[in-house]
């Protein structure tokens, strides 16, 4: 099977510039020799002079249609792997007519006044110039001739007509064959012709095509497969999204045409919706400076490369400022087969106005359930670190707040969801002989290294992206994460995320373990990848702490700091490391104790149950907490429990750890067991 | 008639041009996966010189906009180029490179260079219109089957025998 550039994606490379480059001789030489760098002999057509036109055109169509059924009916390229035109009648019904009075008028198309002006003759170049002038009043009038442009998708005329392709092929040839006979008699009658009346070539020229076209109809009676997959593939384009959307919300949508409320857009995003692909159109500068959370970035230029995965699957929805900008992508994506592209209405203005625009400052009394409505978009859109998970009610699935847990049965259902990624942090060998079927594997050492002399800290953003952009993910994914019986490692690889900016994650309740002892499926294939471009948000991490600032919270103990090495460790009794004890003022929680563990796998302890013990241990959920462990592994969990199950607003996690603490002299220790003393009192 | 060194050399057969044609769209769609084009390279000079001209106003505008980062990296402006290499090798060996506005022996020069031009408007704009022109849309997706190309094929020669006798004095001999 041949995979053509257009296939790969590789039509804008330089190799493919060099292809088209050599094709192109190929179709300048065959166009001069048969003629066509003479407007007189192109136009000769339209007064019955000359014929040649109809003639090449005709066998050159005739030939390639035969021998791309050919090539498709043996299998060696498919047509998913050819850019196939749309239908779009009005525009190609008047521009057909227009272009032939163009021609008739000058004589020339683009392809043959390319070559006529290689022969040196002026009113190719008059027609060339002519043609650009065209383009460029088209681009001015564009709005207004779009309208014509609302196409009807691929559709093949044979289809249209109720045949095979064969049977069409097999008429369309000898019509061809008929009208080349016709012409020559013409021609013949009118002394104009220079060959080819009754001549033996053109006879076995009939012959050959039309035993070819007999050929195919034998060898493929009902056409090509791949054709109708195609074709079906095309008509069904806005019905074939494969995405659980939500009826309910997707109906609301319908009838709101092609606008998105920024209620809906903000409920969604809060709710991590992973259907959801939320494009900022507006320029870098001003993306960076403020966005919606969870947007992308995405140069008006870019869109349509941009966004070609995300065709007709799931929600797109575009924002820049006003709303002039996305309702013209919005109108150029539709043109272009996108059918589930929405604008914001009143764009970021509105949404600001709408969603984050405090209950105090709105002019009109605000109810009390939508005040703390407008309170969580501002706590999620605003606060830009955390989102603010309702302590009253610990969310326990993913779809309603993420970060968070996210249930078996909740992956199950999804887990087939193109934009949910499954990353499974067990052993290799583990991984190997069974996982959640299309789940990447990573060892969370990846993600770690040597910074700054320190081994074992978490790695930048950058290397981070790089990582991400190696295993396919993208932006917008919702990541799974599924570790062995050390659920810290996914809890890690969430602070991996969490540290380029991707908050939309979960970490699978249980782990492998219990998904494998409620019987679900597993495979050992490998998950297909397409490397991506993973965008990397540098300035999201604002959670880590280097040892300057623990140090400092250690005298002014405006912070509670956490050990959650287990309890030998922080009483001094066991060591790995330069000196054994624990930060001065640390108190000791060990990781472990938020876990319990039942069928052989561990599982958090109901939220109710940690957030009792927590509570014993922080004053309020908007102290300061700094958590750390030995290597900033385990306390990732502890990071994980506080920050997004018991919804601590302010924690902060010390990467470095007791193996850096403990390894530069110069800080302050705890030996002794019992001097933990008054720590966590804050002022 | 000047007269020339060497007459220009006979027209191919046009069945085997035909074929020849056929086999190097053939070869065009197995290889990049697209058809043949030239006005697709036609559109994106038409962007770069209207970018050179008015940076901002075409930046915004709807159609040429997105192309206005690299207006140039395209294949069918390659292709385009290709033919024009391909028909300067052909003519020169064929000795039919002839600097010339062609034209009925009786037709005033001055109509003709208005109509090649006039023509030339309508073709830009047309393709544009219909996303192809001769080659990439009526003989590609011609080729394919495809319903709209045929259409836009069937409407070039409508169009064509329209307005073909009204220009007819350009060819007069």
């Amino acid at each position: 099977m041949i995979e053509t550039l257009f296939a790969q994606d590789a039509l804008a490379t330089p190799m493919a510039f060099g292809l088209a480059l050599l094709i192109g001789v190929a179709f300048g030489l065959v166009l001069e020799q048969a003629g066509f760098g003479s407007s007189r002999r192109l136009a000769g057509i339209f007064y019955f002079r000359d014929m040649a036109v109809l003639k090449v055109m005709f066998s050159g169509l005739i030939t390639a249609m035969l021998g791309i059924a050919y090539v498709t009916a043996f299998g060696w390229v498919s047509l998913d792997s050819i850019y196939l035109m749309p239908t779009v009648y009005r525009a190609q019904i008047v521009g057909g007519l227009v272009f032939g009075v163009g021609f008739a008028l000058s004589g020339w198309c683009p392809g043959t006044a390319a070559a006529g002006l290689a022969s040196g003759k002026l009113d190719a170049l008059l027609c060339l110039v002519g043609a650009v002038i065209g383009s460029i009043i088209f681009n001015e009038v564009y709005p207004s001739v779009a309208l014509l442009q609302a196409d009807s998708g691929v559709q093949f005329v044979y289809a249209n007509l109720g045949m095979s392709q064969p049977v069409f092929a097999l008429l369309l040839t000898i019509v061809a064959v008929l009208a080349f006979w016709a012409v020559e008699y013409v021609e013949h009658r009118r002394k104009t012709g220079i060959c080819c009346f009754n001549s033996p070539s053109l006879k076995g020229f009939g012959t050959a095509l039309i035993v070819l076209a007999v050929g195919l109809y034998i060898a493929t009676p009902n056409g090509v497969k791949a054709t109708d997959e195609a074709a079906a593939g095309a008509e069904q384009g806005a019905l074939a999204t494969p995405m659980p959307v939500t009826s309910g919300l997707l109906a609301g949508i319908e009838a709101a045409g092609d606008h998105m409320e920024p209620e809906e857009l903000a409920d969604r995003l809060l709710a991590g919706d992973p259907d959801l692909l939320l494009a900022d159109v507006r320029p870098a500068a001003e993306f960076n400076a403020f966005h919606i959370r969870g947007a992308q970035n995405v140069a008006l230029t870019e869109l349509e490369t941009y966004l070609q995965p995300y065709r007709n699957r799931g929600l797109i929805v575009l924002y820049s400022n006003g709303m002039t900008h996305p309702a013209q992508a919005r109108d150029y994506l539709f043109g272009r087969g996108f059918q589930n592209a929405y604008i914001l209405t009143d764009g970021l203005t509105g949404f600001i106005e709408r969603c984050l625009k405090p209950a105090s400052l709105r002019p009109e009394p605000v109810p009390e359930d939508t005040a703390g409505q407008i309170a969580r978009w501002r706590a999620y859109f605003l606060d830009g670190a955390r989102p603010t998970i309702p302590s009253a009610e610990p969310v326990q699935l993913a779809g309603a707040a993420l970060p968070g847990l996210v249930s078996t049965e909740w992956l199950d259902e999804n887990r087939a969801h193109d934009a949910v990624r499954v990353i499974d942090l067990r052993p290799q060998p583990e991984y190997n002989t069974g996982h959640i079927p299309g789940a990447l594997h990573l060892d969370i050492e990846n993600l770690r290294g040597n910074v700054g002399g320190v081994g074992s800290m978490l790695l930048p953003a950058r290397l981070i992206g790089e990582c991400f952009s190696l295993m396919g993910v993208r932006p917008f994914d919702t990541f799974v994460l599924v570790s062995g019986d050390k659920v810290h490692d996914a809890t890690l690889c969430g602070m991996a995320l969490e540290r380029v900016g991707h908050q939309r994650y979960g970490v699978l309740d249980g782990g492998f373990g219990k998904w494998a002892a409620e019987g679900r499926h597993t495979d050992a294939a490998l998950p297909s990848v397409a490397p991506s471009d993973y965008p990397v948000d540098a300035s999201a991490d604002r959670f880590t702490v280097d040892y300057t600032e623990v140090l400092q919270r250690t005298q002014d103990r405006f912070a509670v700091i956490i050990d959650v090495r287990p309890a030998g460790y922080y009483a001094g009794t066991e060591s790995g490391e330069a000196r054994a004890g624990h930060i001065p003022g640390a108190l000791n929680r060990p990781y472990v104790e938020d876990l319990a563990e039942s069928d052989g796998y561990k599982q958090f302890k109901p939220t109710d149950v940690l957030a009792a013990e927590y509570q014993k241990l922080i004053p309020s959920q908007d102290s300061p907490v700094i958590v750390h462990c030995r290597t900033g592994h385990q306390a990732s969990q502890t990071f994980f429990v506080l920050s997004h199950l018991l919804a601590y607003r302010n924690v902060l996690w010390y990467d470095g750890g007791w193996s850096e603490w403990a390894a530069r002299p110069e800080l302050p220790i705890e030996g002794q067991p019992g001097h933990a003393g008054s720590a966590g009192a804050l002022p | 008639m000047n007269a020339m060194p060497k007459p220009p050399a006979k027209y191919m057969n046009p069945y085997l041009a035909g074929f020849l044609l056929g086999l190097t769209l053939l070869g065009s769609f197995l290889i990049l996966g697209a058809g043949l084009g030239a006005s697709g390279g036609l559109a994106r000079i038409a962007a770069f010189s209207e970018c050179v001209i008015a940076p901002v106003h075409t930046r915004a505008s709807e159609y040429f906009g997105p192309w206005c980062d690299q207006p140039l990296r395209y294949y069918l402006l390659f292709m385009l180029v290709g033919t024009f290499l391909g028909g300067l090798i052909s003519a020169m060996f064929a000795n039919r490179v002839e600097f010339k506005l062609e034209r009925g022996n009786k037709a005033p020069a001055l109509l003709r260079a208005v109509l090649a031009l006039v023509g030339g408007v309508l073709i830009g704009f047309a393709s544009r219109l219909a996303a192809g022109c001769t080659s990439g849309q009526a003989l590609t997706g011609g080729a394919l089957l495809l319903t709209g190309s045929l259409v836009f094929l069937v409407c070039i020669f409508a169009g064509g025998y329209a307005a073909a006798w009204f220009v007819r004095r350009q060819w007069d001999d």
